[in-house]
C-alpha cells in the first residue's frame, strides 16, 4: 500500500457556454488615463487595449501604478483624466481581483459569494455560491472569512470576480499567497476566461509567470507606461531588464 | 432599493455575531443616560451658591410677633439651593473663580429693617456673566419668593392679630408701644347698657347706630383673614408630590434615555459599519457598478433607523412596564407607542447620517468609533443644557439631533396636544438626516478617487 495515494477530483470549470457572447473589437481600451494624488503623479497619461484572447501582464517596480492602472480599468477607481472605453453594444463584463482581498471577514465564504452573486444579479446566487466554492476548493462551513488562510482568501477573492462570469479578469498579484497548486488553479481558469473570447490581465512581479502564462507585456516604470507589446517583442526590447 | 436591503441584512448578520458588542451597545447608554439625567437634574435644580451673612442674623427672627427660625429657613433653601455660607472675600474670590454660581449678600441692619416692617430690606444678589447666571438668577427669584411668601405669612398673622384685637380688645404692641383696645365686642355691649339704661332718646338712638355700625364692622372684620390672604396671594400654588410620575420613571428622563441611546448606538454603529467597508476594501468593488455610493450610504443610515427602533421600543416597554406596575400616572405610554416609533425612525435617521458623515471623514474603523463617542459626547452635553443657560449652547444643538430627539419623544409620549412640535421635531430630523446623508455622499467620493 503506497503512502502517499494521488487522488484526482473531477473539479467544475467555468463552462465556456455560460456567459459567452460576441464581442468584437477591443474589449477594453484606456485612453490617456491618468492618476494625481496631490502633486504625486501615480499615472501619467497611458493609452492601452485589452483585446480577446489576451493575456496581458503588467510588470514593473513596486510603486509603477500597475495596481493604480488595473483599478481604473476595474473602475474601482476614478481617473484624474482620461476615459475607458468599451465597444458599442454589448459591454464587456469585468472581475477585479485586487491585491489585497475585497470581501467581509465576518461573513462565511458562502455568505461572501451569495451576497455579491446577488448583488451582481445572478439568478440563483445560492447555487451558484456552491458551485464557486466546489471550483475554487473553498471551505463550504460555518467558519468566517477571517478564520482562513490568506491562500483560501485570495481564492475568495478570485471565486467573487468570477461571479459575473466576466470578459476581462484582472488579476493584482494573484498568486502571492498561493501554493503551486492553488496557483495551477488560478491559472487555469484564467485560461477558461481567455477561452471564451475574454482576456486576462495581470500585475506581476513573477517572471516565470509572465513567461508561462503572457501573450503580451505593459513595463510600467514610475507612472509611466514604458512598453506594451507582445512577450516576443519584449525579450528584445531594453524594457525587459525592468527587474534586472 | 434591492442593494441596500442586501447590504442591511449582512450589516444586520455581521452584528448578531458580536454579541459582546450588542450587549454593551444596549447597556452603555441606558447606564449612561442614568447618569447623566442625575446629573443634569442635580446640576440644573441646585446651583452652589455662596451666602454671606454681614447682618449676623440671630438663630431665631421675629417679625410681626411671628418668630422664623433661620438655620430651618436656610436649610429649606437648601433644597433648591446649595447654599454654602462663608465671608464675603472669600466668596467674591469663589463666584470669580467660578467655585460658586452666585453669591447671596445679607446686607447690615437687615434684620432690624425687617423687624420694624416699615421700608423693604433687600437681598443683593452677586451673579457671573455668561454661564449659568440666569440660571441662578431665576432659582434666587424663586428662593425670594419663597421668603417672601413665608414673610408675608407672618405678616398677615400679625395683621390678622391686631384686627382680633380689634373685635375682641385686649392688650397689643406696635412699633414698641404697648396698649389696650376695648374691642367691637365690648363696644358692642357698652353700647347695648347705654341704649338700655338711658332716658335721653337722641343718645339712646345714636347708641342704635353705633350698635349697628359695630355689628356691621365685626362682620367685616370677622372674614378679613381671607381677604387679607386673598390680596397677598391673588393665585396660590398647591404642590401636590404624590399626583405626578415618579423622577425615575418621568417624561423627561425618559426622552433623555432614548435619545442618549440612539445618539451613541447610531452614531457609532453607523461610523463604524461605513469605514469597515473601506477596512474591508470592498467599496471599490461595490462601486464598480454594484452598489450606488448613494445606497451605500442609505443602507448605512438605514442599519441605524433599525437600530433604533429595535433599541427604543425595548426601553420604551421598559419604562411602560415599570410604570404600570408601580401604578404610576400622568403619561400614555401604551396608546402613544406608535408615535414615538415614528420619532425613532427620524431620530435614527438624523444621528445614523451623522454618524456616516464621521464614518466617511475618519474612514478608517477604529478612528470612526473613536471620533464618532469623541464628536457625539461634547453634542449630547450641548443638548442636556438646561434651557436658558447658555444660549449659544442651544443654538449649537439646533443644528445636531438629539434636542430634537428629546422634543419629540417627549411630546409623543406626554404632550396633550403634541402635534405640533411632532411635526417641527420630525421636519428638523428628517431636513438634518437629508444634509448629513448628503454630506456623507459628497464625503464618499474620496473612497473611490
Amino acid at each position: 500500500m503506497p503512502l502517499l495515494a494521488l487522488r484526482r477530483v473531477s473539479r467544475p470549470s467555468l463552462s465556456p457556454c455560460q456567459g459567452r457572447r460576441t464581442l468584437t473589437g477591443s474589449l477594453l481600451s484606456a485612453r490617456g488615463i491618468t492618476k494625481r494624488y496631490g502633486r504625486v503623479l501615480a499615472l501619467a497619461p497611458a493609452s492601452i487595449d485589452v483585446e480577446p484572447g489576451d493575456a496581458l501582464a503588467l510588470i514593473g517596480p513596486n510603486g509603477a501604478g500597475k495596481s493604480t492602472l488595473l483599478s481604473i480599468l476595474a473602475r474601482a477607481l476614478q481617473p484624474s483624466a482620461g476615459s475607458i472605453e468599451t465597444p458599442a453594444g454589448a459591454v464587456p463584463r469585468v472581475g477585479w481581483v485586487p491585491q489585497r482581498p475585497s470581501h467581509y471577514q465576518r461573513l462565511s465564504p458562502r455568505e461572501n459569494l451569495e451576497l455579491f452573486a446577488r448583488l451582481e444579479l445572478v439568478p440563483d446566487a445560492k447555487t451558484v455560491a456552491g458551485r464557486f466554492l466546489a471550483l475554487l476548493d473553498l471551505p463550504d462551513d460555518d467558519r468566517l472569512t477571517a478564520e482562513l488562510s490568506a491562500g483560501n482568501q485570495q481564492r475568495l477573492n478570485l471565486a467573487v470576480a468570477l461571479l459575473a462570469q466576466p470578459d476581462v479578469l484582472l488579476l493584482d498579484e494573484p498568486t502571492a499567497s498561493l501554493d503551486p497548486r492553488q496557483r495551477r488553479l488560478l491559472w487555469e481558469v484564467a485560461a477558461q476566461v481567455r477561452g471564451r473570447g475574454g482576456a486576462v490581465v495581470f500585475a506581476t512581479q513573477n517572471l516565470e509567470e509572465l513567461e508561462r502564462f503572457a501573450t503580451r507585456v505593459a513595463v510600467l516604470v514610475g507612472g509611466e507606461l514604458v512598453f506594451d507589446g507582445s512577450l516576443a517583442e519584449f525579450h528584445t526590447a531594453p524594457e525587459a531588464d525592468v527587474f534586472a | 432599493m434591492r442593494t441596500v436591503a442586501l447590504l442591511l441584512a449582512k450589516d444586520l448578520r455581521t452584528l448578531r455575531r458580536s454579541p459582546v458588542l450588542l450587549a454593551s451597545l444596549v447597556v452603555y447608554p441606558l447606564v449612561f443616560a442614568a447618569l447623566v439625567g442625575a446629573v443634569v437634574r442635580y446640576a440644573s435644580d441646585r446651583p452652589a451658591i455662596a451666602f454671606v451673612d454681614l447682618d449676623r442674623l440671630p438663630e431665631t427672627l421675629t417679625v410681626g410677633g411671628q418668630s422664623f427660625d433661620v438655620p430651618a429657613v436656610l436649610d429649606q433653601v437648601n433644597e433648591s439651593a446649595e447654599l454654602v455660607p462663608m465671608e464675603e472675600d472669600e466668596a467674591d474670590r469663589k463666584l470669580s473663580n467660578g467655585e460658586v454660581d452666585a453669591e447671596i449678600v445679607v446686607p447690615r441692619g437687615f434684620a432690624s429693617r425687617l423687624r420694624g416692617m416699615a421700608e423693604s430690606p433687600q437681598l443683593v444678589l452677586k451673579t457671573a456673566r455668561g454661564g449659568f447666571s440666569t440660571r441662578v438668577e431665576q432659582q434666587t427669584q424663586a428662593l425670594v419668593y419663597e421668603l417672601n411668601r413665608r414673610l408675608q405669612d407672618a405678616y398677615i398673622k400679625a395683621n390678622l392679630e391686631y384686627v382680633r384685637l380689634i373685635v375682641d380688645g385686649g392688650s397689643g404692641t406696635f412699633l414698641g408701644n404697648d396698649f389696650d383696645v376695648v374691642g367691637l365686642a365690648r363696644a358692642g355691649e357698652m353700647l347695648a347698657e347705654i341704649e338700655r339704661t338711658t332716658s335721653d332718646p337722641t343718645v339712646a338712638e345714636r347708641a342704635r347706630e353705633l350698635s349697628t355700625f359695630v355689628r356691621q364692622a365685626t362682620l367685616a372684620l370677622g372674614a378679613s383673614g381671607d381677604s387679607l390672604r386673598a390680596t397677598a396671594n391673588p393665585i396660590e400654588l398647591e404642590v401636590d408630590t404624590e399626583a405626578g410620575r415618579s423622577w425615575l420613571l418621568s417624561a423627561q428622563l425618559q426622552a433623555y434615555a432614548l435619545a442618549l441611546t440612539l445618539a451613541f448606538i447610531c452614531v457609532l454603529l453607523a461610523a463604524a459599519a461605513i469605514a469597515s467597508e473601506r477596512d474591508e476594501n470592498v467599496i471599490g468593488r461595490l462601486a464598480r457598478g454594484l452598489v450606488r455610493l448613494r445606497d451605500l450610504v442609505a443602507a448605512k443610515v438605514l442599519l441605524a433607523v433599525v437600530a433604533a427602533v429595535a433599541l427604543g421600543v425595548v426601553i420604551a416597554l421598559v419604562f411602560g412596564i415599570l410604570a404600570s406596575v408601580f401604578d404610576v400616572t400622568g403619561g400614555e405610554p401604551w396608546p402613544r407607542l406608535p408615535l414615538l416609533v415614528l420619532g425613532l425612525v427620524a431620530a435614527g435617521a438624523a444621528f445614523g447620517a451623522f454618524g456616516v458623515l464621521v464614518g466617511v471623514i475618519a474612514r478608517e474603523a477604529r478612528t470612526a468609533v473613536l471620533v464618532a463617542f469623541l464628536v457625539a459626547l461634547p453634542l449630547v452635553l450641548l443638548g442636556l443644557l438646561p434651557a436658558g443657560t447658555v444660549e449659544a449652547a442651544r443654538w449649537i444643538s439646533k443644528a445636531f439631533p438629539f434636542a430634537h430627539a428629546v422634543d419629540f419623544f417627549q411630546a409623543s409620549l406626554y404632550d396633550n396636544d403634541p402635534w405640533a412640535t411632532l411635526w417641527r421635531q420630525a421636519a428638523w430630523l428628517g431636513g438634518l438626516a437629508l444634509v448629513f446623508g448628503a454630506a456623507a455622499r459628497l464625503g464618499m467620493r474620496r473612497f473611490v478617487a
